[in-house]
């Protein structure tokens, strides 16, 4: 256990300010098209507007390119088969372009080539289904977890994705009016053990098995690929304060009460997670002063929307 | 001047996250803004919170990219809900959308796809425009887009199909003067001819922006400023609707005063009135 004071990250970078909807991708649209090679020249003319449609979005987001003669005209400079290649190259840029707005860190980790991998990777598993793509990206963490090229580092990247998302979370998550310390004044004190406190939606807390954060916050400030870090548990709390995003690192017993609380346990089950020696009164009194000093840090940085 | 007596409301820009903070530090005295509608859907976070303070200050007219109006998949009734409490939520005079489609139900593409221009698509979209217009109780303003390729399908030019869905659904334009130019360079017809062919009394709203040349086509890419052609006939469609003018960058999109000085360059090209 340690008393020491969180040291709360602003997480805050011009990736969590990115345009999200536009149908232009911002910056990978503009290549000249490929030509396109015809796979079946035989396919059969869809007839009406839910058969054309099937058929092109067959032809856009398909892993080969479609014969396009009778379908699409040629136009003045592309042939139908260059025409049909042009969102072709956008369908694929856009999404990839939306997992590099929410995955800044895991990129510059993976490299340009391999991040691009696994983009089509994730297309190809994950497609969009929604006119939104606010929650697109949702399944990295996942997809890093199954994915072979990754290998043995495989959860390290999970994590880092992890906790990538949960920064995107919390910046679309509610954020009602936090618990302030004058409502927890307002708890008579023979009521403080049997209290409850509820979590902000803003908030999640996160375990690794690898210094997630430390990388993530070495990357931000550095803007460079580092060497991936050995395995060394860690613990993270990302949260929205106002419209600012956070990052706090957790002890393992701060971890444990924290996630205690926002398991719904009360505050004396939630304290009796530090798993101090109630035989050592020094050692009781040194938890109380350190759950005092992390209760008000987590008070203070919005981490409590109400106590019942 | 339009047929539906909505509000002139001048020259806007495009709400873009780069410039909350100088918009609400400062602001500026721009006429009003254009937001993404989807960037504030499925979301209750901080889009919403600068969204609700600009729109204190400023008059919102909500733009979309995900109706998917020529699909011939069902209309998606959760995005309408959506939609609705957002446009109850900032007050917009209309939303507009592309005359185009996303996808079928089983994968959007999040482009604006090309539809073919038949009888069938026709009378596919009048009767889904006149639906969304019932269930928003608002005005939509149908934005003519910018396209890559043609279907042989079409029996029938865009501007004619375009204003037969205006006029068939009763619903309004946003005319995108770049997209007209855009495509007419992809498709090799002439813009004056696609202006020609719209119903004046039904643009509400007009679009001006950058594009990105790629030698054998135009991409609509709202980068950089406008070039001329463009301002030219942003002026014309201008003078002959009295429309609004909303400026969209959306690439490299410098700081909120240089956005905001591109956009009130349209003033050279419009008429008297405005």
């Amino acid at each position: 256990m340690s008393d020491r004071l969180p040291q709360p990250m602003a997480a805050d970078g011009p990736a969590y300010a990115a345009e999200r909807a536009s149908a232009t991708p911002a910056h990978v649209w503009t290549q000249a098209p490929r030509a396109a090679h015809p796979r079946d020249a035989h396919l059969p003319r869809p007839a009406g507007l839910h058969a054309l449609q099937t058929w092109l979005v067959e032809a856009i987001c398909g892993p080969e390119p479609a014969a396009t003669a009778g379908v699409v005209k040629d136009g003045p400079r592309l042939s139908g088969a260059e025409r049909l290649d042009i969102y072709r190259h956008a369908y694929s840029a856009r999404l990839q372009e939306c997992l590099r707005d929410d995955y800044p860190v895991l990129a510059q980790t993976l490299g340009d080539a391999r991040f691009a991998r696994l983009c089509q990777e994730y297309v190809a598993r994950h497609p969009s289904r929604g006119p939104s793509l606010n929650a697109f990206g949702r399944h990295m963490p996942e997809l890093c977890r199954s994915t072979r090229e990754l290998q043995s580092a495989a959860a390290f990247y999970a994590e880092l994705a992890s906790l990538e998302w949960a920064l995107v979370e919390v910046t679309h998550a509610a954020g009602p009016a936090p618990l302030s310390l004058q409502d927890l004044q307002r708890v008579p004190p023979d009521a403080w053990g049997r209290a409850r406190l509820t979590g902000s939606a803003a908030l999640r807390v996160l375990r690794f098995e690898h210094p997630v954060n430390a990388h993530y916050q070495a990357c931000r400030a550095h803007g460079e690929v580092l060497p991936l870090p050995a395995a060394s548990p860690s613990a993270t709390a990302v949260y929205r304060r106002g419209v600012e995003l956070w990052r706090m690192d957790l002890t393992p017993a701060m971890t444990r009460v924290l996630r205690a609380l926002l398991g719904d346990a009360s505050l004396a089950e939630a304290l009796g997670c530090i798993y101090v020696d109630a035989s050592d009164p020094a050692a009781v009194a040194e938890a109380e002063r350190s759950v005092m000093t992390w209760f008000q840090s987590w008070v203070a940085n919005g981490f409590f929307s109400a106590v019942v | 001047m339009n047929r539906f007596s909505l509000p002139h409301l001048g020259i806007g820009v495009g709400l873009r996250t780069r410039h909350y903070q100088h918009i609400l530090e400062r602001e500026p005295a721009v006429d009003w803004f254009e937001i993404i509608s989807e960037n504030y859907l499925q979301t209750q976070g901080r889009p919403l919170y600068y969204l609700d303070r600009v729109a204190e200050r400023y008059p919102i007219v909500m733009h979309g990219v995900g109706l998917s109006i020529g699909s011939s998949a069902p209309l998606d009734g959760d995005y309408l809900r959506e939609l609705k409490a957002l446009h109850d939520r900032v007050r917009a005079p209309w939303l507009s959308d592309h005359l185009c489609w996303t996808g079928i139900a089983a994968q959007n593409t999040h482009d604006l796809l090309p539809l073919p221009y038949t009888e069938e698509a026709l009378w596919h979209v009048v009767q889904r425009v006149r639906e969304v217009q019932a269930f928003m109780d608002a005005p939509l303003l149908l934005e003519n887009p910018s396209t890559y390729l043609e279907l042989e399908d079409s029996i029938m030019p865009e501007w004619e199909f375009l204003s037969a869905v205006a006029r068939e659904a009763d619903c309004g334009l946003l005319l995108d003067v770049n997209n007209v130019y855009v495509s007419a360079f992809n498709h090799g017809f002439d813009a004056q001819t696609y202006l020609a062919g719209l119903p004046k009394d039904r643009i509400v709203q007009l679009h001006v922006s950058g594009h990105t040349h790629c030698g054998t086509h135009l991409v609509d890419t709202h980068i950089g400023p406008v070039i001329d052609p463009v301002w030219q006939l942003l002026g014309q469609a201008q003078r002959l609707s009295g429309a609004s003018v909303l400026l969209e960058w959306d690439a490299e999109i410098p700081d909120f005063e240089a956005t905001h000085a591109e956009a009130l360059r349209a003033r050279a090209y419009m008429g008297a009135r405005s």
